[in-house]
């Protein structure tokens, strides 16, 4: 049914690892990634990173013989990495190139000692908004809304977490409580320190190639990439839900879905526990104001009626920003093959990743990419 | 100290690149009150906090315009981190300006600024900050 297949992934360990270059994290998730793939040319590579200096592609790339072809640098703040992803599938769907490979790198242990600001350049980074205080601020709306409570956003981290403890790649794990999620530092009211993503160092790798019928490719059924539109109160909604329903809409429509309802596992973006509840309502897994008691239910746990996040998500595994979308990926990829192990979804034929990256003043998001995914 | 990996400073990308300050501007009005000088779209009326040549959201043509001085509390959180160049904990609000933009501003409150005021909330401008800063009427 698909034109386009994943032939292969890969992903480094995700954590601080301040000491590792970006060379060793790349190389880990690039020689898994070709492994998987089998033997075959590389004919070009898009490349998601956020905040790696100039070249750093080529930097990473001429360390493991991959020279003498297009190389193409992303940046699409969290979504960098699925950009890349989606570019390079774009790039084989229109015969462009024959196997491209996207590579998503991050290092943010020795760039930033602690959250991460928008630009200086920005209103909102000079006006002192951390990316948390802009998750913090969907989330007091939501509480005042009724949409969710408290137990619920922390719902989400008690999940994320327990789902992690099945993922050796993951960053953090642990069996923790509403309770314990809650009496967490307070980082910006109301999300507490366990409800926001660490900052890790990681890669992931995948490679992509016309679909071949082959056992293990899966295959890539609707993918889509969209700027935010300007977010004030025209919408209403709060920050990065419409960029993540528009852009849902689209490549559920692409992939020949009515809903992602139909959709059997997904990866979203979690950078803080609000996020996760928003998006599953943007993507409509779940109803308007349903996400927080999806979370705190069980539906969206691993053997719930829709599961999301069985890696961790970013919340646990961990959130390299240019990394991030080909960890998700790399993740429904092996969950769409059986090969998820301990956090496997049973029967899984349908995924679906989401990333969303943010950070411009009035904009409802820099980039929203949804890819629908099949299993082989 | 963050740890560099090769010889360049770890802070390398925070590098001014611009000296036009991006916040919204406060100007103070004839009668006094502070408003925020920014741009409404002549072709769907957006209201704009910034003096940008074009309308956000739909690239009509734009003309300038002041928003203010008063306005809803939108959502609100306290920032409990340290952030370079402030000192936490510190209040800040997405305020919806009478007829006017959606502004991040600071909210200034008595005592040591670990409040957030609630959503709904009535808020004024205040003029003579570098920051975007409203006081809660009342
Ligand atoms: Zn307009």
């Amino acid at each position: 049914m698909s034109d386009i297949a994943v032939h292969g992934v890969g992903t480094s360990h995700f954590g601080r690892a301040p000491g590792t270059d970006l060379v060793t994290l790349a190389w880990t998730a690039v020689s898994e990634a070709l492994a998987d793939a089998g033997p075959g040319p590389i004919d070009a590579v898009w490349v998601g990173t956020v905040f790696a200096p100039a070249g750093v592609a080529q930097r990473v790339l001429r360390a493991m013989g991959i020279t003498r072809v297009p190389v193409v640098t992303v940046e699409n703040a969290c979504a960098s990495g699925t950009t890349a992803f989606a570019e390079a599938c774009e790039a084989v769907r229109t015969g462009r190139y024959g196997r491209v490979l996207a590579l998503g790198i991050e290092q943010m242990s020795t760039a930033f000692d602690g959250a991460i600001t928008p630009e200086d350049t920005d209103p909102e980074g000079a006006t002192g908004l951390a990316l948390p205080a802009l998750y913090a601020m969907a989330a007091t709306r939501y509480l005042h809304d009724g949409a969710v409570t408290p137990a619920q956003l922390a719902a989400v981290s008690v999940k994320n977490h327990a789902h992690a403890l099945h993922n050796p790649r993951a960053q953090y794990s642990g069996r923790y409580t509403v309770d314990e999620v809650l009496a967490s530092r307070m980082i910006a009211d109301p999300l507490t320190l366990l409800q926001c993503c660490p900052t890790s160092d990681g890669a992931g790798a995948a490679v992509v190639g016309p679909a071949r019928g082959g056992a293990r490719e899966v295959g890539v059924r609707g993918i889509a990439l969209r700027s935010g539109a300007p977010w004030g109160r025209r919408s209403p909604h709060v920050w990065g839900y419409d960029i993540v329903a528009e852009t849902a809409a689209d490549a559920l429509a692409a992939a020949g879905l009515h809903a992602a309802t139909d959709v059997d596992v997904v990866e979203v973006h979690d950078a803080f526990t609000i996020g996760e509840i928003v998006t599953t309502e943007a993507l409509g897994l779940v109803a308007p104001g349903e996400g927080g008691k999806a979370a705190e239910t069980g539906v969206t746990a691993l053997g719930g009626a829709h599961p999301v996040n069985p890696s961790g998500g970013l919340l646990s595994r961990g959130h390299p920003l240019g990394a991030t979308g080909l960890a998700q990926l790399a993740e429904i990829v092996w969950q769409l093959r059986g090969e998820a192990g301990g956090r496997q979804v049973d029967g899984a034929r349908i995924g679906l990743v989401e990333t969303m990256g943010g950070g411009v003043s009035a904009l409802d998001g820099n980039a929203c990419v949804v890819a629908v995914l099949e299993a082989p | 100290m963050p740890l560099a990996i090769d010889s360049r400073p770890a802070v390398w990308f925070h590098v001014d690149v611009t000296v036009v300050d991006p916040r919204p501007r406060i100007v103070v009005a004839p009668d006094g009150a502070p408003h925020v000088a920014g741009v409404r779209c002549q072709a769907c009326a957006e209201p704009v906090a910034y003096p940008w040549p074009a309308c956000p959201e739909c690239g009509g043509p734009v003309v300038a315009a002041e928003f203010g001085p008063e306005g809803v509390v939108w959502s609100a959180t306290v920032v409990r981190i340290p952030v370079a160049g402030r000192t936490p904990p510190y209040a800040l609000a997405y305020v919806d300006l009478d007829d006017g933009p959606r502004v991040l501003a600071h909210v200034v409150v008595d005592g040591d600024g670990d409040t957030a005021p609630a959503v709904g909330t009535r808020v004024r401008l205040r003029a003579g900050a570098p920051d975007p800063q409203v006081e809660v009427i009342g």
